[in-house]
């Protein structure tokens, strides 16, 4: 049985967001009074402040991407918790720009009703706001789930796109618009060997019997639809990538960016395995692979699988998706 | 000649025994909210809203020794209302709280807007606005079972009421529709907040929200109507 090393559950966020500001102080700095994470170095040229946020549990999102060229504020909950509306409306009256403040939300009931209680008190007070809300997750695309798809491993995509757009001086309106494009063009589905461990516990989420995968796990260890047995990697990304590319809009074209991201306990040596497996399938089915990036980015807590986003690219996005960024996590 | 008991405006004396009239009926309820949010969600709601109104009622007491809000006028109607919005937007968890916040964001702006003292127009306007804020972010129609079934027949009825009608008169029939709306939420399947993953749990026991805003317009009722005060003259 595996244990976080840790003083006690209660410490384990804590003293990570005091590490994580001491490690990182010559970009970020954390506010205590209302606890967020702002960049310390902020391009000239915004007229439009970034702010995300979600529950611990998933770094290096949301504050590893903090810094130019990408977010300017992010708001930590609880581990796989919301974040107060507190935080978001505090953190976002900080960052506004010249046109507000533009809040990157992922699909989930919690984040919402808290990032919506945030934008109405900051509607109170005359600063423009606007949400893009990230929802890529293929394996909750169902007319049964009333809530919609979760959001996933877009969100680093959408939080890269945008932060250059925005770094551009671009509007309010206009980086809506664009992130709405983004999130619509992208596909993820992750599976995975082993549940994650629940902190307070100390016991997996869930067990899995021996050469079995959970196929659609989401981030927060939430069990899957289904399982699958423990296929060879080459078939398992075939099925992967075959259902994201008929799951990418009709408009899309035949060329991808491709996010291979472990969700917490997987390997580097793994991942480029699986990075190596990807861009064979896409190359099989005649789909260019324009970029990719590959480590955990998006991850939940120490779950042993991975995720595979794919995005349709165009000239703009990739030229976005270039453009420099200095940020705790950000590898390129 | 003393003064005679009359009908009692929304002044900020009347609105500060509103809201401490509210936090003793929600204290003295709590374990049955408490029951009832056991049975179908996660059983913080009645917790959470006296957590709220402890702060308040601290708001409130530091309100009437000389603090406030700089932008308000702290001797105004709105200002025990702004009160109670800031502790329940910022300092109380889960998202029932928070959202009562914003209901009374909405009415303190307007009766802060209102002439004085505000009447019947500005009830009916900060609840409607209330109840627009609270579906806007929750995404919750009358009929899922939430807060929404009272909120919005008590904005129905106050809109329904003449302007100028007497507030009392108005906050009555506004409490009779939460308090419907509260009981009618009872029957119903949870379809929004954590009580809808419990599924057919949730039949037959109303939604604790509903009932919180129900009690809210009958402790303003109660309190305009009681003649335990003379008027400030």
């Amino acid at each position: 049985m595996p244990q976080y090393f840790r003083d006690s559950p209660e410490s384990l966020v804590p003293d990570a967001l005091a590490g994580f500001a001491a490690a990182h102080a010559d970009l970020v700095a954390y506010n205590p009074d209302h606890g967020y994470f702002h960049t310390r170095h902020i391009a000239p040229a915004r007229r439009v402040g970034l702010v995300s946020g979600g529950g611990s549990g998933h770094e290096p999102l949301h504050s590893g991407f903090l810094g130019t060229g990408m977010l300017d504020a992010a708001c930590p909950g609880r581990i796989f918790a919301s974040p107060h509306n507190r935080q978001i409306f505090e953190a976002s009256r900080a960052v506004a720009r010249a046109d507000g403040v533009l809040h990157i939300v992922k699909n989930y009931t919690g984040d919402r009703i808290n990032f919506g209680i945030a934008a109405e008190r900051l509607a109170h007070e005359g600063i423009r706001c606007a949400r893009v809300l990230i929802d890529d997750d293929l394996a909750t695309d169902s007319d049964d789930i009333a809530v919609g798809r979760r959001g996933t491993g877009a969100t680093l995509i959408v939080e890269k796109i945008l932060g250059a757009a925005a770094d551009e001086g671009r509007g309010l309106e206009d980086l809506v618009a664009l992130g709405t494009d983004v999130t619509r063009r992208a596909r993820s589905l992750a599976v995975a060997a082993a549940a994650h461990t629940t902190p307070q516990s100390g016991t997996p989420a869930f067990t899995l019997p021996d050469n079995v995968l959970e196929f659609g796990v989401g981030i927060h260890g939430e069990r899957a639809e289904g399982t699958t047995p423990h296929a060879p990697l080459g078939k398992l990304v075939e099925t992967m990538t075959d259902q994201l590319l008929a799951a990418l809009p009709d408009s899309a074209g035949a060329r991808v960016l491709a996010l291979v991201n472990g969700l917490g306990s997987i390997t580097s040596l793994e991942l480029y395995g699986i990075r190596h497996a990807v861009a064979k399938a896409l190359d099989d089915r005649g789909v260019g692979l324009d970029r990719s990036l590959t480590g955990t980015f998006v991850s939940a807590l120490d779950m042993r699988g991975f995720s595979l986003t794919l995005f349709a690219t165009d000239a703009e996005a990739l030229r976005l998706w270039d453009a420099p960024a200095r940020t705790p996590a950000w590898p390129l | 000649m003393p003064d005679q008991p009359g009908p009692k405006g929304l002044t900020h004396t009347a609105v500060m025994d509103w809201m401490t009239r509210f936090a003793a009926t929600v204290r003295s309820v709590e374990p049955e909210l408490t029951a009832l949010d056991q049975k179908a969600g996660d059983g913080d709601f009645g917790a959470n809203l006296v957590t709220g109104l402890d702060g308040v009622r601290r708001a409130l007491d530091a309100l009437a020794a000389g603090a406030g809000n700089g932008e308000r006028d702290r001797r105004g109607p709105d200002a025990p209302l702004d009160a109670a919005a800031r502790v329940f937007l910022d300092d109380v968890g889960g998202t029932s709280g928070p959202l009562f916040g914003l209901l009374f964001q909405e009415l303190a702006d307007a009766l802060g807007m209102a002439a004085d003292p505000p009447g019947t127009a500005a009830l009916a306007l900060g609840t409607a606005a209330g109840a627009a804020a609270i579906q806007r972010v929750g995404e919750a129609e009358v009929g899922d079972k939430t807060m929404v079934d009272a909120l919005v027949p008590a904005a129905r009825a106050l809109a329904s009421c003449e302007p100028t009608a007497d507030p009392a008169h108005a906050l009555h029939v506004a409490a009779v529709a939460a308090h419907r709306g509260a009981r009618s939420t009872t029957d119903l399947r949870a379809r929004r907040g954590r009580a809808s993953y419990t599924g057919d749990h949730s039949r037959g026991v109303p939604d604790p929200g509903a009932l919180a805003v129900a009690l809210l317009f009958a402790s303003a009722h109660a309190e305009l109507t009681s003649l335990s005060r003379l008027p400030v003259s």
